[in-house]
């Protein structure tokens, strides 16, 4: 029947999502999104546990959450904690992807293999040995010490964006057109290599953020009560009152979401108005 | 005095020897071109002129100072590469300012040179323009620019030119010999390309397995070929294998060419008779006596090159390239009987080494 009908549909049916596919990706969308959903509803719910949809809604947490004492302290050192470990991280891990880079490529499969190596260890076990090793020491149990573990534990977040940023550039021929030109390596990697790894540090840097923003294990085992970080609060409250609890998380991710769009936005900025382009021919 | 001297520089990178006692001296304001198939060590001595390799052994002087070691930003000697290596993240007036801004030039200075400089290779109108928005020629204009910028004391250039189509190509060297010549800068050209090299250079250094294998002039160079090397490498050359077997006379597979004397050969020797395909004339009748050597073939190859027409003539065991004009190339089809001549003055004999 109808044949000569049917070649134009079919290669317009090509293009056209079918069915499963639809569902399949709402599914998907569906499974990511309703615990966030969920969280923030429950955060305004004033009772949601007899009935299928919450019995009324209340902002009354939310000003429970932020009266709660440790509020404004634990928001600011989680901020201290998540800042100053993209900061230790930049400093750190750029000198060196670069270095290996340019002057010891053969070294670079070592690195590859070091920054996996987080992955691989649990983080009770880094925390407990940490805590052993730096006993008794002036940074033992002390926020520093924690900076260092978190540092090891987000490193390959940091590594990888900037390591493949780095691949992209060629980065050997710009320092050495740099250096032809009378720039000392410490010039050339701050005004030509890092203006041109920009993506890769914004991206690193929001992907160590949203870690360290949400680290709970290497806190509490290192540090526990002495230094209370968001994470640990709410883990606190979830014992004392689900609804607060649900409270804090929004905040936290309404954070975490503030804190992407300003480093974003800063990336933007620093990057100017220069573009990320491939070598033209 | 020279300029630029290198003394006995050798540099090896694992077994291989990469440059193999590189002596050559400079002279100021001339383009030197070091030409050679790829791995040759041309390269690797251009990085070592620029400081960004170290020789194992030898020295290298620039106006009676050793920079042997001096490191590569302290040198004063300005680089294009084959890949531009622009800035992507600045515009090409900050690309070109940027040498000038490591030497803390005053800014006024800073903006005259670039004017300057960008006048030169006559882009002024793409100053505010970023590297990504230029064409392949253009941002290696940049490049040339931006390393003359600083008025570095020799300029290095390692193969320029290769990343670009043939017609950029030959606009662009003319215009780097043009700016090379206005400035009398002395400048070392790296290519693989003899055409590049025979027309731009005042002189050329033939290099082959880190060796360098001949120094001269352009004209020197392919008329005068020192060695086989050289004289297979610059231009094409039909080589006859043979045995000195007079005075000026050799023997090859059932041929005998006749020579100019060959006073620094013994009789017996093994030889090579080298004879450029231009230098060959192709006649479709027998021709006299008096035209040299004569060799009888057949047409087994026509090859359209433009200016001239190459034929490839099938002879004994050999095959025999000659060149003719493309007047003459109407005449000829193939598998025509030709007599191919050659007087024994273009012929070029040299031992064959071992």
């Amino acid at each position: 029947m109808k044949i000569n009908r049917k070649s134009p549909t079919a290669a317009q049916k090509k293009n056209r999502p079918q069915v499963w596919q639809i569902i399949l990706i709402a599914f998907f969308i569906f499974y990511m999104f309703l615990p966030i959903l969920s969280t923030y509803i429950f955060s305004i719910a004033t009772r949601w546990d007899r009935t299928i949809f919450p019995e009324g809604f209340t902002f009354e947490f939310y000003k429970e959450a932020t009266d709660a004492s440790y509020f404004t302290t634990s928001l600011r050192n989680s901020l201290i904690l998540s800042l100053s470990t993209i900061l230790v991280s930049l400093i750190i891990i750029i000198p060196t992807v670069y270095w290996v880079n340019v002057r010891l490529p053969k070294a670079k499969s070592i690195l590859d293999i070091l920054m996996i190596l987080p992955f691989g260890i649990p983080t009770v076990v880094l925390a407990l040995a940490l805590v052993q090793v730096y006993n008794g020491t002036p940074i033992g149990r002390s926020p520093v010490l924690l900076i260092g573990a978190v540092f090891i534990y987000s490193m390959p977040f940091m590594y990888r964006p900037i390591s493949n940023a780095l691949h992209s550039i060629d980065a050997l021929t710009l320092t050495e057109a740099g250096q032809s030109l009378g720039a000392s390596t410490l010039q050339v990697m701050l005004k030509v290599i890092i203006p041109n790894i920009y993506p890769g540090i914004i991206s690193g840097s929001l992907l160590v953020f949203a870690t360290v923003f949400a680290e709970f294990t290497l806190t509490k085992l290192i540090l526990g009560a002495r230094f209370k970080t968001f994470p640990l609060l709410l883990v606190e409250y979830t014992r004392i009152n689900g609804n607060i609890a649900a409270a804090f998380s929004v905040i936290s991710f309404t954070i975490a979401w503030l804190a992407s769009l300003l480093i974003l936005w800063i990336g933007k900025k620093g990057q100017g108005s220069s573009t990320q382009a491939p070598h033209a021919h | 005095m020279a300029y630029l001297e290198l003394k006995n520089v050798h540099k090896t990178f694992g077994n291989v020897k990469a440059v193999n006692d590189f002596t050559l001296d400079i002279n100021k304001g001339k383009l030197v071109s070091f030409l050679g198939p790829s791995g040759c060590g041309k390269t690797t001595t251009l990085r070592m002129i620029a400081g960004f390799e170290q020789p194992d052994e030898g020295t290298i002087q620039l106006d009676n100072e050793d920079i042997t070691i001096v490191s590569p930003n302290q040198r004063d000697i300005g680089m294009v590469f084959q890949a531009y290596a622009l800035f992507p993240n600045m515009s090409v007036r900050q690309n070109i300012a940027f040498g000038l801004k490591m030497k803390k030039t005053p800014k006024v200075e800073i903006e005259k040179r670039v004017d300057e400089v960008l006048e030169m290779v006559r882009l002024k109108d793409t100053a505010k323009r970023y590297p990504h928005q230029l064409s392949g020629g253009q941002q290696q204009r940049i490049a040339l620019a931006r390393a003359l910028a600083v008025r570095p004391r020799v300029l290095l250039l390692d193969e320029p030119l290769s990343a670009l189509d043939a017609e950029v190509r030959v606009a662009l060297r003319g215009e780097i010999r043009r700016i090379q010549s206005d400035l009398a800068i002395t400048t070392v050209y790296v290519t693989h390309d003899q055409e590049e090299a025979l027309s731009i250079s005042d002189q050329v250094v033939v290099m082959e397995n880190g060796v360098i294998q001949q120094v001269g002039t352009p004209q020197e160079i392919y008329r005068a070929p020192q060695t086989r090397f050289v004289a297979t490498f610059i231009g094409t050359a039909n080589q006859f294998f043979g045995k000195v077997g007079g005075e000026s006379e050799v023997q090859c597979s059932g041929l005998s060419i006749s020579t100019r004397k060959l006073s620094d050969f013994t009789k017996g020797q093994e030889v090579v008779v080298l004879v450029r395909p231009e230098l060959i004339s192709v006649n479709t009748s027998q021709p006299s006596a008096d035209a040299g050597n004569i060799i009888e073939g057949i047409v087994e190859t026509v090859t359209f090159h433009g200016a001239v027409t190459r034929l490839g003539v099938h002879m004994n065991q050999q095959r025999v390239v000659a060149d003719i004009t493309v007047n003459s190339a109407e005449s000829i089809s193939l598998n025509q009987t030709v007599w191919l001549s050659f007087k024994p003055e273009v012929c070029k004999v040299m031992a064959v080494a071992e």
